[in-house]
């Protein structure tokens, strides 16, 4: 009897302290309880004082169902007097929780009406969501130097201390978005564009995951937000709306344009690419893919992730150099993008070898009977290792 | 050990097995149908077990008596809905769905039948046991049938004669349905057989109506309307058309979440968006996405707002979507109807190509003011 209690206690103890030390974790980019930003801000103070009094009252309960349980278990003691009601003890039972719900409900009415203002947004990016990556397209927006429409993916880049308002749609299913160091979460619904304010207090990135289950890779639909100073994000704005530059003539990369346009084209745009006679290369995703969209490459070495987020386009070490600079250095780091050094070849060269081994997608060409022949994900184009080298050569241009 | 009960069931059974497991092979092994088989066959597989242990509610084993037992047709209704399930499984889904339901009512019926046949040694007891259980189910859903068979017949007749015909025939119909029934009601001692008589005679010569109405097809009109597609047809110029703009909608129950708000205001057009503060000129819709605007007039003349597709809608294989299944792609446009002062109507749209491969912008304009234009720019 000793014996297991003794056990019992131990295994109380370990799991108390697993959960203590869970919750030291330094490493921890989606934690909800560190805000980086006035929004996300807004939520913490409201849900730290409920949870102390929720804690307080749950601590209360059960201490009091504790003491019932040891204090009047059966002893052999004789039936205590039975007694119908206490209005008296019921009123006040009922009148306290009804207040502290009350007081909630005040504080929790305006935080909510605060986060769905709109009246005061700075600057606009539409958010599009489709199976299993985000899309974004920051319309124009003269005041921060946006004259023609940017197409990303990946990665949201925003400006530092500005109410961003991303509108936000999906493409197929519904899809939910969440960086929780910046907000709460948004569901993205076809048909539908939905609202969600976004301010970050520092540069940095900002990590965050697709929060409705949307189907087979729903857990590696992931997303970053990226904050640049305002000086820092009118150079990436420049960035996105250079030319294409199309690679030298001679060059491997020359040819991975050539397999590009042969094959990644069908679906992926790469804004000014043109066709050997001359015509704008015009992806059609429409055709090809369930959702109707892939993402658009245009600047793809500009961000540090593909695949929905779900793959790094930096190797570790420069990607660490990147996510833990300050903050003033932050910004030229990031925007230094991916050169061949720092490049996660070894992802990208498997992704580019067979997409669906290494991300679960429903891409096999005999399975798309319910799809009217469309993908959903990428399919595995079987291209040789002569031609990944060309198009990771290619790739690489992109910037 | 097995008695008529468990052999029923161990058969099903094994049917639903059977079925699994030509699911998982021929279909899909992963689909929302093997999980649906699955538990069928874990629900029978349980009833077999249930029936077996109380040994199908004898506490021992009774002599039937044959003379009880009456002809069935429900055995013979049950193979024609098993027929119509694998039917189905390979022709259409309309036939499988009409399967389980032949199969399930003929099941209920044959089990309930030879349940209450073995109810008592009285065969009018057992009938009125059947009776009992089984009339509140039957005679709702035999009425249902029937009154949808009459409505049906009269609607064939209506679009089979003209107007000014159908609004003759309509009171006349009506009137001696009200007639008869005031009649019935007025002298409930008529006998049940003259009553049943009088209907019989009413719903036959509606039938007989509706099959000859079928025969003769639509009025002139509506055939021509349906042949021309006149309802889907979008005219989308500054005149009134004559079957688009009939009976406009002026109102919205949707009002939030669309992409834009397009008002025309003074002879201006601009475009009102969640997050911008002032009205703009440019809208971006996302690629191979539907996208609803909301169009208002305020001008005092009646407008409608028209959305160019483009010209690489054309040139491409699929036809744009719109909400109402358009057929009218071949202009290249779409519209909301012609509505008044005040009104609003909404309009999705579906972009598949992007702004870079038209030949023209994209644009949100209004037939009749000139110079106004919304770009709609598709990524």
């Amino acid at each position: 009897m000793m014996k297991s209690r003794r056990l019992a206690l131990r295994a109380l103890a370990a799991t108390g302290a697993a959960a203590f030390l869970g919750s030291c974790a330094t490493n921890a980019p989606q934690d909800t309880w560190q805000p980086k930003g006035p929004n996300a801000k807004m939520i913490d103070d409201l849900q730290q004082p409920v949870f102390a009094v929720a804690g307080i009252i749950g601590i209360i309960v059960a201490a009091a169902v504790g003491f019932a349980i040891w204090r009047y278990k059966d002893r052999g003691q004789p039936i205590p007097e039975q007694t119908h009601g206490k209005p008296a003890l019921e009123i006040t039972l009922t009148v306290i929780p009804a207040l502290i719900l009350a007081v909630v409900g005040v504080f929790t009415f305006r935080v909510i009406f605060d986060l769905a203002r709109t009246d005061d947004t700075q600057l606009v990016i539409n958010v599009t969501g489709q199976q299993w990556w985000w899309e974004y397209d920051y319309p124009v927006q003269n005041e921060w130097g946006i004259t023609q429409p940017i197409i990303s993916s990946g990665q949201l880049v925003m400006p530092v201390g500005t109410k961003v308002l991303l509108r936000e749609t999906s493409r197929d299913v519904i899809h939910s978005y969440w960086i929780p160091a910046l907000n709460g979460k948004r569901d993205a619904v076809p048909g539908r564009v939905h609202t969600l304010r976004l301010e970050a207090d520092a540069p940095g990135i900002y990590a965050g995951q697709c929060t409705e289950f949307c189907g087979l890779s729903h857990a590696n639909m992931r997303m970053e937000a990226v904050a640049l100073s305002n000086e820092d994000f009118a150079k990436w704005v420049a960035g996105q709306q250079a030319a294409y530059q199309p690679p030298a003539e001679g060059t491997l990369a020359k040819e991975g344009e050539s397999v590009f346009l042969n094959q990644c084209v069908r679906c992926h745009q790469v804004e000014g690419l043109k066709r050997a006679d001359g015509t704008l290369a015009i992806a059609a995703p429409d055709e090809n893919v369930w959702s109707g969209a892939a993402p658009n490459l245009t600047k793809l070495m500009s961000r540090n992730t593909f695949a929905g987020a779900m793959f790094n386009l930096l190797r570790d070490a420069c990607r660490d150099d990147v996510w833990r600079a300050d903050s003033a250095e932050f910004g030229a780091k990031y925007l230094a993008g991916v050169d061949e050094t720092c490049l996660n070849v070894n992802d990208l060269r498997a992704w580019l070898r067979n997409a669906p081994e290494v991300k679960p997608m429903y891409a096999n060409p005999a399975l798309l009977a319910d799809t009217n022949g469309k993908y959903r994900g990428m399919p595995n184009l079987g291209l040789s290792e002569s031609d990944i080298d060309k198009l990771v050569a290619y790739l690489l241009t992109l910037k | 050990m097995f008695k008529v009960g468990s052999k029923l069931f161990l058969g099903l059974s094994g049917f639903a097995s059977f079925n699994l497991v030509a699911y998982i092979i021929f279909v899909e092994r992963l689909a929302i149908g093997g999980v649906a088989l699955s538990m069928v066959l874990a629900a029978l597989v349980g009833l077999t077990a249930i029936v077996m242990l109380i040994n199908e509610g004898d506490s021992e084993s009774q002599p039937r008596d044959n003379a009880l037992t009456g002809a069935s047709l429900w055995p013979l209704m049950t193979v024609v809905g098993l027929m119509l399930l694998v039917l189905g499984l390979v022709v259409a889904q309309i036939y499988f769905v009409l399967g389980i339901v032949v199969v399930l009512a003929a099941l209920a019926e044959w089990l309930v039948q030879a349940w209450s046949e073995s109810a008592s040694d009285d065969p009018a007891h057992n009938e009125s046991a059947r009776q009992r259980l089984l009339h509140p189910i039957e005679f709702p859903v035999i009425a249902t049938l029937g009154l949808g068979v009459v409505i049906f017949s009269f609607s064939r007749v209506m679009l089979a004669i003209s107007k000014s015909a159908g609004a003759v025939v309509f009171m006349v119909v009506a009137s001696l349905v009200l007639l008869a029934g005031s009649w019935f009601a007025l002298r409930p001692a008529l006998k049940g057989a003259l009553v049943s008589a009088i209907c019989v005679v009413g719903a036959v010569g509606i039938v007989a109506g509706g099959i000859a109405g079928a025969g003769v097809g639509l009025r002139t009109d509506l055939a021509e309307a349906a042949e021309e597609g006149h309802y889907l047809h979008r005219e989308c110029g500054v005149e009134k058309s004559k079957y688009f703009d009939k009976k406009a909608m002026k109102t919205l129950s949707l009002r939030s979440n669309v992409t834009a708000i397009i008002e025309l205001r003074n002879g201006r057009l601009s475009a009102v968006m969640v997050g911008f503060g002032e009205p703009q000129q440019r809208v971006t819709a996302s690629r191979a996405n539907p996208v609803t605007f909301i169009f208002r007039n305020f001008d005092e003349a009646e407008r409608r707002m028209v959305a160019s597709l483009g010209s690489a809608m054309a040139a491409g294989a699929a036809a744009p979507e719109t909400t109402e299944g358009d057929s009218h792609a071949e202009k290249n446009e779409t519209c909301t109807q012609l509505i008044p002062q005040g009104a609003e109507q909404a309009l999705t749209v579906k972009y598949d190509k992007p702004s870079v491969a038209q030949d023209a912008p994209l644009t949100l304009t209004v037939p009749g003011v000139a110079g106004q234009a919304i770009e709609v720019f598709v990524p």
